[in-house]
């Protein structure tokens, strides 16, 4: 018989061995196929999009921004722009590298993938905002025109990826991204947010964190040194400089203002009668969908009747039908309470 | 009443054929074409089961039909076809049951579509009517639960809501089959065109949208004159409906209509130009859409659903007798008295199961093993049949299949039931209700309890159950976790190795409590692991699956005693005892097989189990226990019967009187007896303990494997399913049996 201290001690060393391996994200075999995904092909593909981008804002490019882009030596910057220069996709412009009219239609076919992936990843999979991007940046590379395109019919041809830019369609037709910067907009307008920039990723993540969603409202207060002072679902914070960068607003008419709402249904008492007025933006793909055709469209009056024996879920009438919600949904849908009327006989 | 026949659809008869043979109907079979929709859990089922006797499976429970059920019968002289559709909330193919409802609407072009709507839920019921509406006139409303709604004080005035929706409205009760003969005649009567509906459209939306949506539906219009609504189309092409932009693409379009009247010719399809036009309008105008264009729409519509609920009912009459639906709520949810209500309910169906099923298993064992099989083979004897084609049949085939039939027949026939009953009550998804916080904490939903339950009773069952989670993530792991419930295939197990060797340990008088307290320790250590998997799952694998929680709370009905018996008893008892049997059957032969084909000196089993003991040993099981769990992945049920075979015919106690030949399944009337050959096999209590660790914590049975993949469609969830507890069973067993000897030599 085997004695049981080794058996263990090479079952724990196994363990070891295996988790060291196959760990997700960290381990040698994930951190292995990353790297054999970084071919030259991933870092020509985007130089080429790094260059679009740029001509895309209007900023300079150039070696250096290649190079810093793409965390690589000049050298070897300036080796990629050849190579792309040589394969008929930038030529050298005098105000650095621009796209010919071939490596256009490839920027475009590659922004196309990238986009209609987050899409992807918002409205059919769990996987959290701040992920989207670096996904999305993997699978540009590793998607076919033909998958793209399959993925795109699956997705119902979506006009624009979950950060508000355009995706362009299969001809590569790409409307500008639309909103204008934040800190153009004069204190006092209310503003819908149409774009929220998804790069660097410590911005982007710290813009979520202060509860900003693609569709959401909020006030420009004022114009403060520091930043821009915002107010929206009853607090007041200011955004940094580079934050508010990332930001792209339409202003709402004069005279509409932010939902001023400051009450969600999940601080609905029980037997207490509300009306709603959105769903959060943050809920999207399924879920919203969801909510929706039962009947949580904007003006709807809802009841919450009971909770569960545990607490959460919450019981409501909702257009007749009793449905459970989870606080964590009910967290998202933002409602106003319904007075001087009698409850509904529940049902 | 004359009855035309849809052939009279004039000259897009031959593109109906062609969508009906692309959605798998052969249209030569029938006369009139029915389709029936509606919410999940308005009674569709139901009224299928009225209108063709045929007794599909209904429960009081969201999302019962999931494929498409199909039923046929006679009227007037037609043969009519009924097709019941999945029971969506909306037709906006956002999930694949819309999808294939709507698919079936537009391309299968029924003669009528016969719209179910719950008369308590009215406005939430005709948000789908409407959208139905939108795309067919063919229709008729069936308003059911009109008795239910009586009875929660609200009353519905068909006239009104037919006047409204501009189509027939017939209203009843189809558990009693009031209104049911009303509603075939109405159907008939739109089918065949003798009534003519003019169905309500739905107008206004917000001017900016309005502009927009104007500008293409003008363009199709012209385009397309004879398209019914073109309003429709429209919004279908700005959500870039890939089925209806390709109807546009070919031209079919103009031929989805109701086509023109008797004798005129049908228009020609327009140019191919012109279509082209349309979708190049449809791909501009999709930019200047606002991101809630979906929102909007919705909302459109169920504000004209709530303007017609409003004008066509009436609410809060007077209410018979005290709100029984109120009083049970608050007791059967209430935060002191909901969990002991939820486990005595519980515990009392486990224990009439179990209690139950004791006496009739012995009655069929008698029979089937110890009565019909000597029978069999005396009679192959008396035939002069050779010893190995007897030993093959009756040893081998026949033997496995009574065992599976005795030993799952009468708790599935017991256990569904009343689970059937409790589920058609409404008491189940109050259950899911209360449990939901549990679940959620391991990224699970609170359904999951009941498919959980549901896996008590028969994994493969509980497998099937999952499509009552109607949300992709949730209901992966459901599946994938519902081997960790201790089925009833291996109940018996537990019982009698915890009463051989755990029992044993105890003073006589607490013997039995002690036994009863190990099998409940397993099947609660098999629902915390359920509960770590689950967690493990929806972090891990399952993190980026799409998630869409939702729980409807149904009204609590009166159960239906006889028809749930005669549904669950057809529905699951005998289709799951049908598949295992199916499974056995190449089970039993193997299992004789292996004991009587001879390599050399030695059995293939004995040769297997040689091979297999090192490993064995090492998780502190032996050879002949992993043999019997190979040989018997299909069913759970011979595992014991196995191993007594197997451990006989290698340790040699045959030439001792025990057992009934190589490759014969047996089981000994003491279990004194069956302790004492499994002891001579080397049998410790470490060995005891890994079995029942084991026999909770293994790969599912074949059946259930089988069924997951029917249900996932994957194999590398199928593949996943078998691994995950396989890997946490050797795991578990391996580590129990070290650490034990470990402690037992310090």
């Amino acid at each position: 018989m085997v004695d049981p201290a080794l058996a263990l001690l090479t079952f724990a060393g196994l363990s070891v061995v295996l988790a060291a391996l196959l760990w997700p994200g960290r381990g040698l075999l994930p951190r292995w196929l990353r790297m054999a995904q970084l071919g030259e092909r991933v870092r020509l593909e985007d130089a080429l999009k790094h260059v679009f981008m740029c001509r895309q804002a209007g900023q300079a490019c150039s070696v250096d921004s290649v190079a810093g882009r793409l965390g690589l030596s000049p050298a070897r910057a300036t080796a990629l722009l050849s190579s792309l220069t040589r394969m008929g996709l930038i030529r050298m412009a005098s105000d650095g590298p621009a796209l010919t009219a071939m490596g256009a239609r490839s920027a475009v076919s590659l922004v196309r993938t990238h986009r209609l992936w987050e899409r992807y990843l918002a409205d059919r999979t769990g996987v959290p905002p701040s992920e989207w991007h670096e996904q999305a940046e993997r699978m540009e590379h590793a998607l076919s025109p033909e998958q793209t395109d399959a993925l795109e019919m699956r997705l119902g041809h979506p006009t624009w990826d979950p950060h508000g830019d355009p995706i362009p369609d299969a001809s590569g037709e790409l409307p500008p991204a639309p909103g204008v910067g934040l800190a153009e907009i004069d204190p006092g307008r209310s503003v819908e947010i149409v774009h929220l920039e998804d790069e660097p990723r410590e911005t982007y993540d710290a813009l979520l964190e202060d509860g900003l969603v693609l569709g959401g409202r909020l006030e420009v207060v004022a114009r403060e040194d520091a930043g821009i002072r915002v107010r929206a679902g009853g607090r007041e914070w200011t955004l940094d400089l580079v934050a508010s960068r990332n930001v792209s607003v339409r202003p709402l008419p004069r005279g509409e203002r932010a939902a001023g709402a400051s009450m969600t249904l999940d601080a609905a008492r029980i037997g207490e009668r509300v009306r709603v007025l959105e769903i959060s933006r943050a809920c999207q793909g399924p879920e919203r969908r969801r909510l929706l055709d039962l009947g949580l469209v904007r003006g709807t009056e809802i009841t919450a009747r009971f909770a569960s024996a545990a607490g959460d879920p919450v019981a409501y009438t909702i257009r007749g039908a009793l449905i459970a919600l989870r606080r964590r949904q009910a967290s998202r849908i933002a409602v106003e309470p319904v007075t001087g009327l009698p409850a509904e006989a529940s049902s | 009443m004359t009855v035309r026949i849809p052939d009279a659809h004039g000259g897009c008869a031959q593109h109906r054929t062609d969508s009906l043979l692309r959605l798998g109907l052969n249209p030569d079979k029938w006369d009139v074409l029915v389709a029936l929709a509606g919410n999940p859990n308005v009674g569709k089922s139901t009224v299928f089961n009225a209108l063709t006797g045929l007794r599909q499976h209904t429960g009081n429970w969201p999302g019962k039909t999931i494929t498409r059920a199909e039923g046929a019968f006679a009227h007037d002289g037609k043969r009519v076809k009924i097709v019941d559709l999945p029971g969506t909330y909306s037709l906006q193919a956002g999930s694949t049951d819309e999808e294939v409802a709507r698919d079936f609407i537009l391309f299968g072009r029924p003669d009528v579509t016969v719209v179910v709507v719950d008369a308590t839920r009215l406005e939430r019921n005709l948000n789908l009517a409407l959208q139905i509406l939108d795309i067919t006139d063919r229709v008729v409303v069936y308003l059911n639960l009109v008795d239910e709604a009586r009875r929660h004080g609200i009353a519905v005035d068909a006239a009104r809501l037919e006047k409204e929706l501009g189509v027939p409205v017939v209203s009843g009760v189809a558990r009693t089959g009031t209104g049911v003969d009303e509603l075939l005649a109405a159907a008939f009567r739109v089918a065949t065109g003798a009534t003519r509906t003019r169905p309500y459209r739905v107008a206004q939306l917000p001017a900016a949208v309005e502009d927009t949506v104007g500008e293409l539906t003008r363009e199709i219009d012209a385009t397309f004159p004879s398209v019914p609504n073109a309003r429709w189309v429209a919004l279908r092409l700005l959500n870039a409906d890939d089925a209806v932009v390709e109807v546009v693409r070919s031209g079919e379009l103009g031929q989805l209509g109701d086509g023109p009247a008797d004798g005129e010719t049908p228009e020609p399809p327009p140019e191919p130009a012109e279509r082209a036009r349309v979708l190049q309008t449809a791909r501009r105008l999709r930019w200047e859409l606002p991101a809630d264009f979906h929102d909007t729409l919705t909302e459109r519509i169920y504000t004209a659903a709530q303007r017609i609920a409003d004008g066509a009912q009436m609410r809060g009459l007077k209410r018979a007798g005290f709100d029984l639906d109120r009083t049970l709520d608050r007791l059967l949810t209430s935060r002191w008295l909901g969990f002991p209500c939820m486990l005595a309910i519980l515990a009392a169906v486990f224990w009439i199961t179990i209690e139950g099923a004791n006496v009739p298993s012995g009655m069929l064992a008698a029979l089937l093993i110890d009565t019909v099989h000597p029978w069999l083979k005396g009679l192959a004897d008396a035939a002069g049949s050779p010893w190995w084609l007897s030993g093959f049949l009756f040893d081998g085939v026949y033997l496995a299949t009574a065992w599976v039939v005795a030993v799952m027949l009468p708790p599935m026939a017991i256990f569904f039931p009343l689970f059937t009953l409790l589920e058609d009550f409404g008491y189940l998804p109050r259950v899911a209700f209360n449990l939901d916080a549990l679940f959620r904490s391991a990224g699970a939903h609170g359904k999951q309890a009941l498919t959980m339950c549901m896996g008590f009773g028969c994994n493969a069952a509980g497998v099937v159950s999952t499509r009552v989670i109607d949300s992709p993530r949730e209901r992966l792991i459901a599946i994938l976790t519902n081997n960790f419930s201790l089925c009833n295939g291996r109940w018996p197990t537990q019982i009698l190795i915890a009463t051989i060797f755990i029992g044993a340990l105890a003073p006589a008088h607490l013997s039995g409590l002690v036994s009863a307290a190990a099998v409940i320790a397993i099947a609660l250590l098999g629902i915390v692991t359920m509960f770590a998997a689950s967690w493990f799952l929806s972090r891990t694998m399952l993190r980026g699956e799409a998630t869409s929680f939702s729980l409807e709370l149904p009204p609590y009905r009166p159960p239906r005693v006889l028809q749930t018996l005669y549904t669950s008893l057809i529905d699951r008892t005998v289709i799951v005892l049908w598949r295992a049997v199916v499974f056995a059957v190449p089970a039993g032969a193997v299992i004789w097989l292996v004991s009587n084909v001879h390599l050399g000196d030695a059995s293939l089993a004995a040769h297997a189990v040689a091979s297999l003991d090192p490993i064995g040993l090492l998780i502190g099981l032996n050879g002949v226990i992993l043999l019997a769990y190979v040989v018997a992945i299909p069913a759970n049920e011979i595992v014991i019967p196995t191993v007594l075979m197997l451990t006989v015919l290698t340790v040699d106690l045959a030439s001792a009187g025990a057992g009934s030949g190589a490759g014969v399944m047996f089981e000994l009337e003491s279990i004194a007896a069956t302790g004492e050959l499994l002891r001579a096999g080397g049998w410790t209590l470490l060995t005891a303990v890994n079995l029942m660790l084991f026999s909770l914590l293994h790969n599912p049975c074949s059946t259930t494997l089988y069924t997951i993949y029917r249900e996932t469609r994957s194999a590398g969830w199928t593949t996943l399913a078998a691994a995950l507890p396989l890997v946490i069973g050797i795991t578990v067993c391996f580590l129990v049996t070290q650490v034990w000897r470990l402690v037992a030599t310090a």
